[in-house]
């Protein structure tokens, strides 16, 4: 298992060079009256290795892939190259963080961000004259 | 296990070397690409990996069950083909709202590699769990390496 090891974050190692050791996962956002949504393509992430966290206005989204090995094995190609994946957003005012639902499921990530109660699209009637 | 795999790729780390990176974008026809090599972020990114008796695929294809891949060997290519729909159950609905990203693969894929010779088709196995298929091709038993005893004179 020595060339293909698992990649231990090593305590000497600084968190800017262990950021820049993650792939980016591709994203697809959008917006619904109530709600942003993020989806994000994460394969090989399961429950636990999975973090979504909200740092105030800032969004992590932190997938550890996590896949068996046999013993000895020795990567001869590589798309993938590294084993973790890792991006950030910044979150708008009118998010309502603590409401945040994440779904996983067969590697890929469902986030719901609701609107605060008071941002929500209102549909306007136009009254007649 | 895929931290370590840049080493074996000709082609440049992402983030490590981005100058280098930049560089090739600018002037790209100043190294030749492999002829089959695909764009950085192909879907569904695959990792090939060897043991003495085995050669590993890992597929990583996001989304897709058990039955939306399929996986077929001819003349020591693998060929993989599916359907991902990126979001899925949404045409008309989907339309009307404003997207800000979209960056997930949307759409039919055929992707194809070359294996390395002497792979026993009829004993490959493939499963899938969490989005990453992992297809599992034993050698053929000639091929495996095999230890040769010393004989005493």
């Amino acid at each position: 298992m020595n060339e293909v090891a698992r990649h231990e974050p090593q305590a000497g190692v600084p968190a800017r060079e262990r950021r820049s050791s993650a792939m980016r996962p591709p994203v697809d956002i959008y917006e619904e009256d109530n709600a942003l949504f993020v989806v994000a393509d994460m394969p090989g992430v399961t429950r636990d290795g999975l973090s979504v966290e909200v740092d105030g206005n800032l969004l992590s989204i932190e997938g550890e892939i996590g896949i068996d090995m046999p013993e000895g094995i020795t990567a001869t190609y590589a798309e993938a190259q590294a084993q973790r994946y890792a991006r950030r957003f910044t979150l708008s005012h009118e998010i309502d963080a603590a409401a945040i639902e994440a779904r996983l499921e067969k590697g890929i990530l469902q986030l719901r961000l609701p609107k605060k109660e008071r941002h929500r699209s209102r549909r306007i009637e136009i009254q007649a004259a | 296990m895929f931290g370590d795999l840049r080493r074996f790729d000709a082609g440049i780390s992402p983030g490590a070397d981005w100058f280098r990176q930049w560089l090739d974008e600018v002037f790209s026809d100043e190294g030749a690409a492999d002829i089959r090599s695909v764009p950085r972020g192909s879907f569904p990114m695959i990792n090939v990996g060897r043991t003495d008796d085995a050669v590993r695929v890992y597929v990583l294809a996001a989304g897709l069950a058990k039955d939306d891949l399929e996986i077929s060997v001819q003349d020591n290519v693998l060929t993989l083909r599916g359907r991902r729909d990126a979001l899925p159950g949404g045409d008309d609905s989907e339309r009307k709202r404003p997207c800000f990203r979209r960056e997930r693969f949307d759409g039919e894929f055929v992707r194809s590699i070359a294996l390395p010779e002497g792979i026993d088709v009829e004993r490959a196995e493939a499963r899938c769990h969490d989005g990453v298929f992992e297809i599992h091709l034993p050698k053929r038993e000639e091929l495996k390496p095999r230890r040769i005893e010393v004989q005493t004179a």
